[in-house]
């Protein structure tokens, strides 16, 4: 392997691209953690090395760690060079190699972005602003405690980090809307039923729960000097206090009344507040023509980040390694992951108070490790069951789960499969770097979005596979364009192959699209296909073969 | 397909023709023997009933249409106009409407015991109060399992307008997901590729399936099966995309109907009603009157009066009605008392809906409310009673379980009933 760590590993070797250094503390100096992750898991099922399937071979576990950590499939030349390298350290080194590739951090900005904005309308942050500042804190690694903690204190005053404040102005301030996020997001708590009453099957969820987070917000709110026409940003105000009545108590006459709660996370005591004299508790004071935006002494907000990452609340150190787990593993182990109470309990607790120790031990290191978990033989299992595994349940992990791409994943495994970004790749020559080549195909992405991406406000929690979806795949002219010849594009590169030698076509179709060489039966599959072929209609077989690769089952999830 | 001018006799209504064709063909190719033929035959004409579901999004208020009480506290200020049929009074603000009455039955009595938007539309388009953990299927999909012919290379469910979700399925699975036209509009990309014949078209498609097969062998999913499903699915409706060409729809209809969207729908839904499809779900939004309501109702009814009652009687005057049932519901209605911004707030607790077509009396009316439509005093019903009768009104027998993962799920509460006093 000739890839430097540094490279972008969906690039030429030879072509020159921007990449970060690695900040990830290196890996040798800590103690690796993912034996016990396997200890763990065959620990929580009966027989488990008896049920479990083997491990993938080198093709699914390529795909497999390329689609999970850079949100594409490899070139057809690092496809080949993978399987071709006899090192045996080969999975640990790609594993590295993609972690400190730009398309991690732009993949990892992908998918935190749709978890924390859910793909709302933008109203006063530019989007792209917000994913420039979440893919650097990627790319830099930042430790995932501090990130979040940056978005909660970000008000958008200073025009260097208004982008932080998206979570919150973006969501117009809305108290409850943001308070309900951050328990879905931070802490695995859906907690929409506690707006107006005690869950009623989760004991776990409370309305102080819900208004312990509110607390710190409910001063807070959207600013904007109207006369100076300025950007909105979030002001405070010096008082204010959560009111709540437990809606079940009032229809049954036992409420006592509207209660209020201090700023408390998850049952906490509430934190400790400084008062002042009145008319001393604003540094700049609020006026009546609302011509400032005022500035209290005492910020609640601001105490937001601190408190909802504090090692004193597991919960978010819970609900992080949780999450980091499913992106790797495609199921939570609480699941679903907003679920997180007495009545759902883990499939694996003792793995997964292992995994929130190492995470808090690690500084909340994400690199680091989601590293630990793909180099654990649960992550590289193959997604194929065997005889005795048929009936396991998926949260046994005693085989790799299938994970269906989502739209980005689709949309870029796509123009990598059928080789417009090669395409595209030659044509940017010295010009290639990962954040020209992803402007040139961002409107694949777009389309994919809009088609497979839910309304705003609701990307699909489950998959769905509707007939719009299969009608554009199978007849949109835009998809129809990537298969057609186009310099160093895969019916090109098939075009040239010796039209005798179908062994050759399949094994070039198969390793670009399918990232694995094609079986026995398969080239035979290939061969009939091309049969008494007119060479007139040789380009159009083609286009039709890697159709029928691109949109079959195997390439639409990641497996 | 033939221009609205000529519509002057059922028989090139396709419905009956389309199915006699699958009937004969599939029967024919499968050399079934006479018992099953019996047995099939007898599943289709049950398979010829047909379903338009208008969903009135936010909840009508009971008191601005089927059920007025002009005069009263709560009455607002809306009269009620006869109809005709004799004794039989609607709101005011639903004159054409009060036309076809005859093709309408009422339902007076409805008490859900929900107010809240999303556990009301789960009741009323399930026929089950929410479960916890476990979905049943939307009426639509329910349906399109139960009577879209399983060789139909038509979707079952069509929704027409908002709020038609791949969730409303539940079990069924992705035969029964909703086929929304979104604003209007035919699907996209209906049309294959320039310069792809259908051989090559059909030779791609089973490369790409037999590729498939292959990797299903041990990684079998109910996704991977959705997945699947969908390239049929779609590869069928190719084949019948003539039925979403509005252009059709002739510029007199478009003047019958009138303006707007809503207009605009029932035409399209009367256009799916002709070209077989199963069922139909014609969305309109904004009945959630908390401030103004009777502006609100002013102009929510004003859009939706002429346009449904010209597609009533459009139905009844080309003999669909016979075999289409037309149910107007919603999640909730209104409360009777009127709040301080003039509004009206969420009420399941005495409301009515209309219905009417195959298996429904016309003109009939169950149910009442008392003097001022604050409680049920005569034969009160939920969506279990409504989801029994709608089973009757088409001839299927709800009693039938549906079957997932071999579990048996009622398809309507057994605690329930029809309302026989409606079914012809």
């Amino acid at each position: 392997m000739s890839l430097g760590v540094s490279h972008s590993v969906l690039a030429d070797d030879s072509a020159p691209v921007e990449a970060p250094k690695p900040t990830s503390q290196a890996p040798e100096k800590r103690v690796s953690f993912f034996p016990q992750i396997d200890k763990l898991i065959a620990a929580g099922t009966a027989d488990y090395e008896k049920l479990a399937s083997p491990l993938a071979d080198d093709s699914e576990f390529l795909r497999r760690i390329t689609l999970d950590l850079t949100g594409m499939i490899p070139t057809t030349a690092q496809t080949r060079k993978f399987l071709a390298d006899s090192n045996p350290e080969k999975r640990a080194q790609i594993i590295d190699q993609l972690l400190n590739s730009p398309e991690y951090a732009r993949h990892m900005q992908r998918r935190f972005d749709v978890l924390m904005m859910r793909r709302l309308a933008s109203k006063t942050v530019p989007p792209a602003d917000w994913q420039a500042y979440l893919r650097q804190s990627f790319a830099e690694n930042k430790p995932w405690n501090q990130l979040v903690q940056e978005i909660m204190e970000a008000d958008g005053s200073d025009p260097k980090t208004r982008a932080r404040a998206r979570f919150y102005l973006d969501r117009a301030g809305d108290v409850n809307l943001i308070t309900q996020d951050i328990g879905r997001v931070f802490l695995g708590a859906d907690l929409e039923c506690a707006q107006c009453h005690d869950h009623p099957e989760i004991d776990d969820f409370k309305m102080n729960d819900y208004y312990g987070i509110s607390s710190f917000l409910i001063r807070s709110f959207v600013y904007t000097d109207k006369k100076k026409k300025t950007k909105p940003v979030i002001a405070e105000k010096a008082e204010g206090e959560t009111k709540f009545e437990d809606i079940f108590e009032i229809r049954d006459k036992v409420s006592k009344g509207p209660r209020t709660i201090g700023m408390t996370i998850f049952g906490g005591e509430p934190l400790e507040e400084p008062t002042f004299k009145k008319g001393e508790e604003y540094v700049v004071a609020p006026k009546k023509d609302n011509s400032v935006r005022p500035v209290p002494k005492f910020s609640r907000r601001a105490l937001l980040g601190k408190a909802l990452t504090s090692p004193k609340n597991r919960r978010f150190a819970r609900t992080s390694a949780n999450r980091l787990w499913a992106l790797m593993m495609g199921r939570g182990l609480i699941h679903p992951l907003q679920d997180d109470h007495s009545e759902n309990p883990p499939s694996h607790p003792e793995l997964l108070d292992l995994l929130t120790d190492q995470l808090v031990a690690m500084n909340f290191d994400i690199k680091a490790y989601l590293r630990e978990i793909a180099l654990s033989q649960t992550y590289q299992r193959t997604s194929r069951r065997t005889e005795q595994n048929t009936a396991a349940d998926d949260s046994t992990f005693t085989h790799a789960l299938l994970k269906p791409l989502h739209p980005a994943q689709f949309a870029w495994a796509v123009v990598q499969a059928t080789g417009e970004a090669d395409t595209q790749r030659i044509s940017l020559k010295d010009k290639l770097t990962e954040d020209a080549l992803n402007k040139r195909l961002a409107g694949y992405e777009n389309k994919f979005v809009a088609l497979f991406g839910g309304q705003p406000g609701s990307p699909p929690e489950e998959f769905l596979a509707t007939i719009d979806q299969a009608l554009f795949l199978s007849n949109d002219s835009m998809v129809m364009s990537l298969t057609t010849k186009k310099k160093g594009n895969l019916v090109d590169r098939l075009l040239l192959l010796p039209a005798d030698n179908p062994a050759a076509i399949a094994d070039e179709l198969f390793v670009s699209v399918l990232t694995r060489k094609p079986t026995a039966d398969e080239v035979q599959d290939v061969s009939g296909f091309l049969k008494d072929l007119k060479p007139a209609e040789k380009t159009a077989a083609f286009q039709e073969l890697v159709w029928a690769l691109v949109t079959s089952l195997e390439f639409r999830f990641n497996h | 397909m033939h221009g609205r001018q000529a519509c002057n006799s059922t028989e090139h209504f396709s419905r009956r023709n389309f199915l006699q064709g699958v009937t004969g063909g599939a029967l024919g190719m499968a050399g079934f023997s006479g018992m099953v033929q019996a047995e099939s035959a007898k599943k289709l004409i049950s398979q010829q009933k047909q379903v338009v579901v208008f969903w009135l999004s936010g909840g009508m208020s009971q008191l601005e249409s089927w059920d007025p009480k002009p005069g009263t506290d709560y009455g607002g200020p809306f009269q009620a106009i006869p109809t005709s049929v004799p004794g039989v009074h609607i709101s005011e603000l639903l004159p054409h409407t009060a036309k076809q009455m005859h093709h309408l039955a009422l339902v007076r009595g409805i008490n859900i015991r929900e107010n809240n938007h999303s556990k009301g539309s789960i009741f009323m388009q399930t026929g089950h109060k929410e479960t916890p953990g476990f979905q049943y299927p939307y009426l639509g999909s329910a349906f399109s399992e139960q009577l879209n012919p399983a060789e139909s290379p038509l979707p079952g469910y069509v929704c027409i307008g908002r709020g038609g979700s791949p969730k409303e399925a539940a079990f069924l699975g992705p035969r029964n997901v909703p086929l929304t036209l979104a604003e209007g509009k035919p699907p996209q990309n209906l049309v294959a590729p320039k310069g792809l014949s259908p051989e090559a078209d059909r030779k791609r498609r089973e490369f790409r399936s037999k590729l498939s097969k292959r990797f299903s062998l041990g990684r079998r999913s109910a996704e991977t099966e959705i997945y699947n499903a969908s390239y049929d699915q779609a590869a069928a409706l190719m084949t019948q995309k003539d039925i979403f060409d509005f252009s059709k729809i002739s510029k007199e209809d478009v003047a019958r109907y009138g303006k707007g969207d809503f207009a605009r729908n029932c035409l399209i839904a009367r256009q799916m009603v002709e070209s077989g499809i199963t069922f139909t779900k014609v969305t309109h939004t904004n009945y959630d009157s908390h401030s103004e309501n009777f502006n609100f109702h002013l102009e929510q009814l004003g859009e939706f009066d002429r346009p449904f009652a010209t597609f009533m009687s459009d139905l009844a005057d080309h003999g669909l009605l016979e075999h289409t049932l037309v149910i107007c519901m919603c999640e909730f209605g209104r409360t009777p008392k009127i709040n301080p911004r003039m509004g009206r707030d969420h009420w399941g607790t005495a409301w009515s809906i209309a219905l009417g077509g195959c298996g429904i009396k016309g003109g009939a009316v169950v149910g009442k409310t008392n003097a001022n439509g604050t409680k049920v005093i005569d034969r009160e019903v939920d969506g279990g009673h409504l989801f029994h009768t709608y089973y009757r009104a088409v001839g299927l027998d709800p009693s039938e379980p549906f079957y997932h993962n071999g579990r048996p799920f009622e398809k309507a509460n057994p605690k329930a009933n029809p309302l026989t006093e409606i079914l012809s």
